[in-house]
């Protein structure tokens, strides 16, 4: 690997894998760039996931900027995917953002690695109070009566 | 571009009615990797293109400056493109979005180094000898440097471009934004650039944190980036300028406002 390569990668690996900045940069510059992308980031994760953002409120440049701070996009849909599946998985994911996740998670198949596929195949998920159904790629809402 | 096509505006999606009924509309861009390469169109760009708009595939994902090899299947995607838009000319920056497997997620500045200068024009050679258009090199914002800079920006760039034959995307309010934040004096930035090679210029707004300031795309175009778009015409004024607004987008009535202060500052008609 030439120098050029090695040092972009850990300049890479400094805004967004949580490792240090490399040798002779400003750190304050450098972790402002850090924090910008991160808004960047959240700002594209919420056209994305549109309930999932609107369920931390004002929040949620912050809570999304931890969560994303060392782990690289993988792509605004992945990213918001894997908050929202990691959210979900510790029971903090509810209402429209669960539904969001629900009709996601019906629509298309997305092993956690690679780009989400479209289902070949009908599809059942439950989400807080609603139930998402995929038939032939059309996908309904079906929600408990309250 | 030997014509002279006036002020502009960056197409996006959310933007597109408002894009679509510009009366004195001849020029737009679009980001290159938004558009398919073999599927439809979305109709607002369609439309655009049937009215004789000179639309710009703009690429955001080449890493022109990484120091791997630029990926051919994304040279290939933005020859695609231009082929569909009839575009005279593509763009991407001077700039590497990841490097060891690892996305940025953003536009990432190069050392001005003799290395860096070599990788990037490697780089712009081989996606040229894809390209059936020429392409225009676009410096970019950046909040920090490398600590080991050899060569001027002017320098820096003047080398990239001579070595390559590229045109000069010039956003002036990276240029702005990048003197603001090194306490340089953007009019000597200017004044040492071959303005003679600008293909078309960028315009933008930003906003200031904790004492730097950064190229949002999402704030209003401030007076001190459209003075800039005054002095630069008055040395040399390029084919086009345009509009980059990428979020928290304004009522039609303030993008209207921020087009005309353009169009004042450059001298070309008024395209709203």
């Amino acid at each position: 690997m030439s120098d050029l390569a090695a040092r972009q990668a850990e300049l890479v690996e400094a805004l967004t894998a949580g490792k240090p900045v490399p040798a002779g940069f400003d750190g304050f510059r450098v972790e402002a760039a850090r924090v910008a992308l991160l808004r960047k980031r959240a700002g594209e994760v919420s056209r994305q996931w549109p309930m999932l953002a609107a369920s931390f409120g004002e929040r949620w440049k912050r809570e999304f900027g931890g969560w994303a701070a060392a782990r690289p996009t993988q792509g605004s849909l992945r990213d918001g995917w894997d908050m929202a599946r990691d959210l979900h998985s510790r029971g903090l994911l509810h209402g429209p953002a669960a539904e969001e996740l629900a009709e996601r998670e019906a629509r298309l198949r997305y092993n956690g690695n690679a780009t989400p596929r479209p289902r070949r195949t009908p599809a059942l998920r439950s989400a807080a109070g609603a139930v998402v159904v995929q038939f032939a790629g059309r996908v309904r809402v079906i929600r408990r009566p309250t | 571009m030997a014509d002279q096509y006036g002020v502009g505006i960056g197409w996006r999606p959310e933007i597109d009615g408002f894009v679509a009924e510009l009366p004195g509309l001849r020029f737009a861009e679009v980001v290159a990797e938004s558009v398919h390469a073999h599927g439809d169109l979305p109709a607002g760009l369609s439309r655009l293109l049937d009215r004789g708009v000179t639309v710009i595939p703009h690429g955001v994902r080449l890493s022109l400056g990484g120091a791997e090899p630029v990926d051919p299947e994304r040279v290939r995607h933005l020859a695609a493109v231009a082929g569909r838009l009839n575009a005279p000319l593509v763009s991407e920056h001077i700039a590497f979005v990841r490097a060891g497997g690892i996305e940025a997620g953003h536009l990432l500045p190069l050392p001005r180094s003799r290395e860096a200068v070599d990788a990037v024009v490697a780089n712009v050679k081989r996606a040229q000898a894809e390209l059936p258009v020429p392409i225009a090199l676009e410096p970019i914002a950046a909040l920090f440097d490398w600590p080991d800079d050899e060569l001027t920006e002017a320098d820096f760039l003047t080398e990239i471009l001579d070595r390559t034959g590229a045109g000069l995307l010039l956003d002036i309010a990276n240029v702005y934004a990048n003197a603001r934040n090194r306490g340089d004096d953007p009019l000597e930035l200017l004044d040492k650039l071959p303005l003679d090679r600008v293909a078309y210029v960028h315009v933008a707004g930003g906003d200031e944190h904790d004492g730097l300031y950064h190229d949002t795309h999402t704030h209003a175009t401030p007076q001190p980036v459209l003075d800039l778009v005054a002095e630069l015409c008055r040395r040399h004024r390029p084919p086009a300028l345009m509009l980059e607004r990428d979020g928290d987008y304004p009522p039609a009535a303030e993008l209207r406002t921020e087009l005309d202060a353009i169009a004042a500052a450059s001298g070309y008609p008024a395209i709203t």
